[in-house]
């Protein structure tokens, strides 16, 4: 099975959303450090993406120190770096833009829209 | 630099007195899956027929594979696969039949591979090519196209009329094929998502002429929404510059595509255009909101 999902969305490019959605895989402990890490020609099988974003992918998540290449074994994922709340609020810097920008485009106020996040945040948890 | 697989020089087109191509340039890397876009008529086909030298340019040339594109035969079609929609098949042929008659024709067919891509597109070996479905069909020609490993796949409107389970196995069968070694692929589609997702290198054609030609992730970099709210109706009409391809007023709100955005800096040439209480908001596009405004500019600019 392959070990992490994405749905591909027009408009952003594939190789960032793939890439969020790798990170994601880690931090949740969906993806755990030791674990074999989907090959080049896996990932644009499966994902139907060109070779050379994949490539691109394997490429990006490496040199952050996300996967290792190791002898004999491939590619296989690190464990997550440890400033992880960092990295965990990094993982929604897009969505808090999306809203933030929206938020102005309807003159919504900072306090309007914190009052509304702690509503559904109740609402939820 | 690598010599490109592909690059046609200001070729041109005229089936009579119609001219169905006109002034075409561009270049395809090696190792790239370069994507042809535009709308039905804007000469896509007449493009792949003439690099595959089944028409003649009338003005122009292309080199394919370093030939000159009137001179390919068939040793260079032993490198080059080529699917087209409407392609002919031997129709009392059956699939195993059709792929065994095929194989001494290529000193490069891979038995092992062949039978991978069999399995891979589900495709019966003894069921005869009339009796296949449209899908089923066009999995065929692929296949009987990339067994023999060829250097450049071209593909004219491959995803047209399949369905999205047969469009998928489509695009995985290429895919499955080109990532372990560098094949380059050039295809015509008006699937835009399918181009977003396939292709490294994108080409948007309106009616005879090709718009832009470039890395499919240099475009998105550089097009960018820009929503424009004005204190007050625009009266005379602001010129936003060569760089606004296109723009929208509606109201006292104007939307701007703009084709060569840089971020902030943009953002301050447009502002000293507009009253200074006016708001800006910038938005990246998908590739299909680009190439509706190449499109749409083309029809409104050409009646």
């Amino acid at each position: 099975m392959f070990p992490f999902r994405v749905e591909i969305k027009p408009g952003a490019p594939v190789y960032e959303q793939v890439i969020h959605a790798v990170r994601k895989a880690v931090l949740k402990g969906q993806l755990l450090p030791g674990s074999r890490f989907p090959s080049v020609r896996q990932i644009s099988q499966e994902l139907r993406i060109n070779p050379n974003t994949a490539h691109k992918i394997v490429a990006l998540l490496t040199a952050e120190g996300l996967l290792a290449v190791q002898p004999g074994l491939g590619t296989v994922v690190q464990k997550p770096p440890r400033a992880s709340a960092e990295n965990r609020a990094a993982l929604l810097k897009v969505d808090l833009e999306h809203l933030v920008v929206e938020a102005k485009g309807l003159s919504i106020t900072l306090s309007e829209i914190t009052r509304a996040l702690e509503q559904h945040w109740e609402k939820i948890s | 630099m690598i010599e490109p697989v592909i690059s046609a020089e200001n070729l041109g087109k005229a089936f009579g007195p119609v001219e169905a191509l006109r002034g075409t340039s561009f270049t395809v890397p090696r190792g790239c899956i370069y994507g042809l876009l535009g709308p039905n008529g804007a000469g896509k086909t007449t493009t792949i027929k003439i690099l595959m030298n089944l028409l003649r340019p009338s003005a122009g040339r292309a080199e394919v594979l370093g030939r000159d594109s009137k001179n390919l035969g068939w040793r260079d079609f032993q490198r080059i696969g080529y699917v087209s929609e409407n392609q002919l098949m031997p129709d009392d042929m059956r699939v195993g039949e059709l792929l065994d008659y095929l194989e001494p024709y290529y000193p490069t067919w891979d038995a092992a591979l062949c039978n991978e891509l069999l399995q891979q597109l589900e495709l019966p070996r003894d069921r005869r090519m009339k009796n296949l479905s449209r899908g089923m069909k066009m999995k065929a020609s692929l296949l009987a196209s990339l067994a023999f490993r060829p250097e450049l796949v071209v593909l004219d409107e491959p995803f047209s009329g399949l369905d999205p389970v047969i469009r998928e196995d489509f695009s995985r069968g290429l895919l499955s094929t080109v990532s372990e070694s560098e094949w380059t692929i050039f295809l015509s589609s008006h699937d835009i998502e399918e181009v977003e997702r396939l292709c490294d290198w994108v080409g948007i054609m309106s009616p005879g002429r090709l718009l832009v030609s470039e890395p499919l992730e240099d475009l998105l970099r550089r097009f960018q929404r820009i929503d424009v709210t004005l204190p007050a109706p625009p009266t005379p009409a602001i010129d936003w510059g060569a760089d606004v391809l296109r723009a929208e007023t509606s109201g006292v709100t104007v939307s701007l595509v703009h084709q060569r955005y840089s971020g902030d800096a943009t953002l301050a040439e447009l502002r000293a255009k507009i009253p200074p209480s006016s708001t800006l908001y910038p938005a990246p596009m998908t590739l299909r909101d680009i190439y509706l405004s190449f499109v749409r500019k083309h029809q409104s600019s050409n009646p």
